[in-house]
């Protein structure tokens, strides 16, 4: 693991190092099923998962029903992890879209306008790496300017972004919630995703 | 060259997890036609990972590692899940050139809904309902004769709009395969097919469409609404 660091500049660096212990942890799950490594990230990832969706600040869910998600999303984690790919997203990222399509199931399990179809949650969100070429470095970069550049984000910013993503709200309910016009929660995630593209552009 | 793209905040909705099931089809099948729109989903899914990174910690249930380890022992013991169904899915697909080059999400959701119904709407106009596992939208496909135009109509909720085959245009332009169109209440348009090609569109409806024409309710493709 990374050492930590206290000076600001390397303190950057180290979180980019121990996201790639974290890559490093999920391939040995993927190309060697190996359970210790897994179990070290199901200590670091479990209580986040569980975070995202309960914790003091929100509750998006119930505590069990976090539980049951954590269950599934490491589940999966374990599955999937032979298709995890390291120069394409990092440890979290690939977590995060499991999670989101795990949870998108769990809302539809518990939904009035379900109908029968072999369309499944992997259909539509589909995270597939495609197979053209890519930029890895950019990418890999791209990660760690939008992590930074998302902890700087005025707070009214990053607000809408995290009851869109933590709590699952769509840009109508947190204009209801917050009593503001569609407009200004729509304005507001613009506002925030320029600024985080921005800094995708910053010159070297 | 596809020049019309989801809104940042529909993308937005995406990557969150939040947007419907029907638009989020719609979406899924832009971004298998277009390279710009999945790098841009690729970094909302980085904010994403960035959240989850940053999240405050809770502790799990007691004995969570050991229940999941369990559970993984137990299907680790039955078979493999089944993977590629998509090429058994193609194999089933009609020859229909227009259905010839879809996105992968549309090409099963192609092969869920055969045999394609296709309903005569007025000379230029066929449509077919599909299926998709919900009930808050009206999917469908439209298909649009060679030069072929159709009723001028209006909205009454909004519709999504992605081309599959040939173009078509209307008052504002002309647009390609690949090409993501919104359309909202009080837009009315009337999109005509260009001479070369006849044209497939993939549409997602909120709510049923109104004709403005005198005669509009004779041509009118949704004045029943079915969802499905």
């Amino acid at each position: 693991m990374a050492l930590e660091q206290r000076t600001n500049g390397i303190k950057v660096q180290s979180e980019h190092n121990r996201d790639d212990d974290w890559s490093t942890l999920l391939l040995l799950v993927g190309s060697k099923r190996d359970r210790a490594a897994f179990e070290r990230l199901f200590h670091h990832f479990a209580p986040l998962i569980k975070g995202f969706h309960y914790s003091r600040s929100h509750q998006a869910m119930s505590p069990e029903a976090a539980d049951e998600l954590v269950q599934e999303v490491m589940f999966r984690v374990w599955r999937k992890a032979p298709s995890f790919d390291a120069r394409k997203a990092s440890a979290s990222t690939w977590i995060y879209t499991i999670m989101r399509n795990c949870r998108i199931d769990y809302l539809r399990r518990n939904s009035r306008h379900l109908t029968e179809s072999d369309i499944e949650v992997d259909d539509i969100w589909d995270e597939t790496p495609d197979s053209q070429p890519f930029a890895v470095l950019q990418q890999r970069r791209n990660e760690r300017d939008i992590a930074e550049g998302l902890r700087n984000l005025p707070a009214e910013q990053s607000h809408v972004l995290e009851k869109a993503y933590m709590e699952g709200k769509s840009h109508s309910e947190i204009s209801q919630e917050l009593g503001l016009p569609l407009g200004t929660v729509k304005s507001r995630v613009r506002l925030a995703l320029k600024k985080l593209q921005g800094a995708l552009k910053r010159p070297e | 060259m596809i020049r019309h793209h989801p809104e940042k905040d529909m993308m937005l909705e995406y990557a969150a997890g939040t947007l419907p099931w029907a638009l989020g089809l719609a979406v899924a099948a832009h971004l298998q036609l277009c390279p710009r729109c999945r790098q841009q989903h690729e970094q909302l899914n980085v904010i994403g990972g960035s959240l989850l990174q940053d999240s405050d910690c809770e502790q799990p249930d007691e004995g969570a590692f050991e229940r999941l380890m369990k559970r993984i022992d137990r299907s680790a013991a039955e078979s493999a899940p089944a993977e590629m169904k998509q090429s058994e899915a193609n194999s089933r697909l009609p020859a229909d050139p227009a259905l010839v080059n879809l996105p992968r999400v549309i090409r099963k959701l192609v092969a869920d809904n055969l045999p394609l119904k296709w309903q005569r709407v007025s000379p230029a106009l066929k449509m077919t309902r599909l299926n998709t596992g919900q009930e808050q939208y009206e999917v469908a496909f439209h298909r649009i004769r060679r030069g072929g135009r159709t009723a001028e109509h209006d909205h009454r909720g909004q519709e999504v709009i992605l081309v599959l085959h040939g173009r078509f245009s209307d008052a504002d332009g002309v647009y390609v395969p690949g090409d993501f169109l919104v359309r909202r209440p009080g837009e009315i348009h009337r999109p005509i097919a260009t001479e070369d090609q006849e044209c497939l569109c993939f549409s997602v409806v909120e709510a049923p469409v109104a004709v403005t024409g005198v005669l509009g309710w004779l041509v009118n493709p949704f004045l029943s609404f079915r969802p499905g």
